[in-house]
């Protein structure tokens, strides 16, 4: 995390505890972003991650005189936002999601590949795909179940590291490590499938 | 290593955390294989397209909901550092109101013996204060709202050192 961020998270947290008019702003402008964002990742729907962001900040607000300062203060909101969001999808009915199995590699019994390799890497890089990548990349992404999602989007979106996204999450960093190349591989599979395709048409 | 090895390994060899020797392994068994090295081109593609287009991945908060949201932070949050600043300001206000009746007792010869003990030593060692409470003892009516902020701050730590259950003044 850039030295940036930790200055202006210092900052805030002190000026929040002061109770320093304008906080609640400031607060509002580093954040609301990034948690709209995560809830969205996570619920999937506008008005679930609205409420939800709603109790991320009324929970950050009233409990940030007890902030213990062990982790930095910007994973400790996501935190919140990632135990509120995943509160509120307990009892709900999950949105169909796909089965992660049906895109990993699949393997002959001598461990080699069991279907031909096309190498996109080279025609990704092109600008010209960007937008219709990044829509398809999130598509694919909504499509995961949130175990895998939440991940996904901590380290390899957000750009956390695995310890703070272990940290984040309540889980081990293998356990991480695990989630987010599953997620790797699932993608990268959906996004060759779609350049084939694509050819194809 | 074959390909199936390979595959499972990748999150290592792209985070730094592979063991030298594996890497080595991995890195050989690469450059023999085609199928391997356009999955492992293909798999890193992934993760540097989706830092690369992390805009259009995340999810914009719509201006209606940033509006609302907005909203409802002021209202819920401004009440509550309110409640803070009132709860500061009323533990000053008691804070001065011990420190004036402090000066006052010590003016009229009324501190606890532990206090006046404290107070003496203090006294001792500290002109401004010796000078201050000397003067004090001439004077018809002390106001404690006249008291010198450096006077108050020693007479703070004053009573800060008082050890618990000992009381200030004389009953």
């Amino acid at each position: 995390m850039s030295a940036e961020r930790w200055k202006d998270d210092e900052a805030l947290l002190e000026s929040l505890r002061k109770g320093v008019p304008g906080a609640v702003d400031e607060l509002l402008r580093l954040y609301q972003g990034k948690i709209f964002n995560l809830a969205m990742s996570i619920l999937k729907n506008e008005s679930d991650a609205e409420e939800a962001a709603q109790d991320v900040f009324m929970t950050v607000i009233r409990k940030v005189g007890t902030f213990q300062g062990n982790s930095a203060f910007y994973s400790w909101i996501y935190r919140i936002c990632v135990n509120t969001c995943l509160m509120r999808l307990r009892g709900k009915r999950r949105n169909e999601t796909v089965s992660i199995e049906e895109f990993m590699p699949v393997f002959t019994d001598e461990g080699m590949h069991a279907s031909p390799m096309d190498d996109w890497s080279k025609e990704v890089e092109r600008d010209a795909l960007n937008e219709e990548l990044g829509r398809m990349i999130r598509k694919y992404t909504e499509d995961l179940s949130e175990k895998y999602r939440v991940v996904f989007v901590l380290s390899d979106v957000e750009g956390l590291s695995n310890e703070e996204t272990a940290k984040i999450l309540g889980l081990t960093v293998p356990a991480i490590k695990s989630r987010l190349h599953r997620a790797r591989l699932y993608l990268r599979e959906q996004l060759s499938r779609y350049l084939r395709e694509g050819k194809a048409g | 290593m074959n390909c199936k090895e390979l595959a499972y390994m990748l999150a290592d060899y792209f985070d730094g955390s592979m063991d030298p020797r594996l890497r080595e392994e991995l890195d050989a068994h690469l450059a023999m294989c085609d199928q391997c090295m356009a999955f492992t081109k293909t798999y890193q593609a992934v993760s540097d397209k989706t830092r690369l287009l992390r805009r259009q991945i995340e999810y914009e908060i719509p201006p209606e909901v940033r509006k609302r949201l907005e909203a409802f932070v002021h209202a819920a949050g401004l009440k509550y550092p309110e409640k803070i600043r009132e709860y500061r300001d009323q533990v000053e206000r008691d804070r001065r109101e011990k420190v004036a009746d402090l000066v006052r007792a010590a003016a009229a010869g009324k501190l606890s013996s532990a206090m006046a003990l404290l107070m003496e030593s203090h006294r001792a060692a500290c002109p401004e204060c010796r000078d201050y409470f000397d003067a004090l003892r001439t004077a018809a009516a002390p106001r404690a709202g006249d008291l010198p902020e450096e006077i108050r701050a020693h007479v703070i730590a004053l009573m800060q050192t008082l050890p618990p259950g000992e009381e200030f003044f004389l009953a």
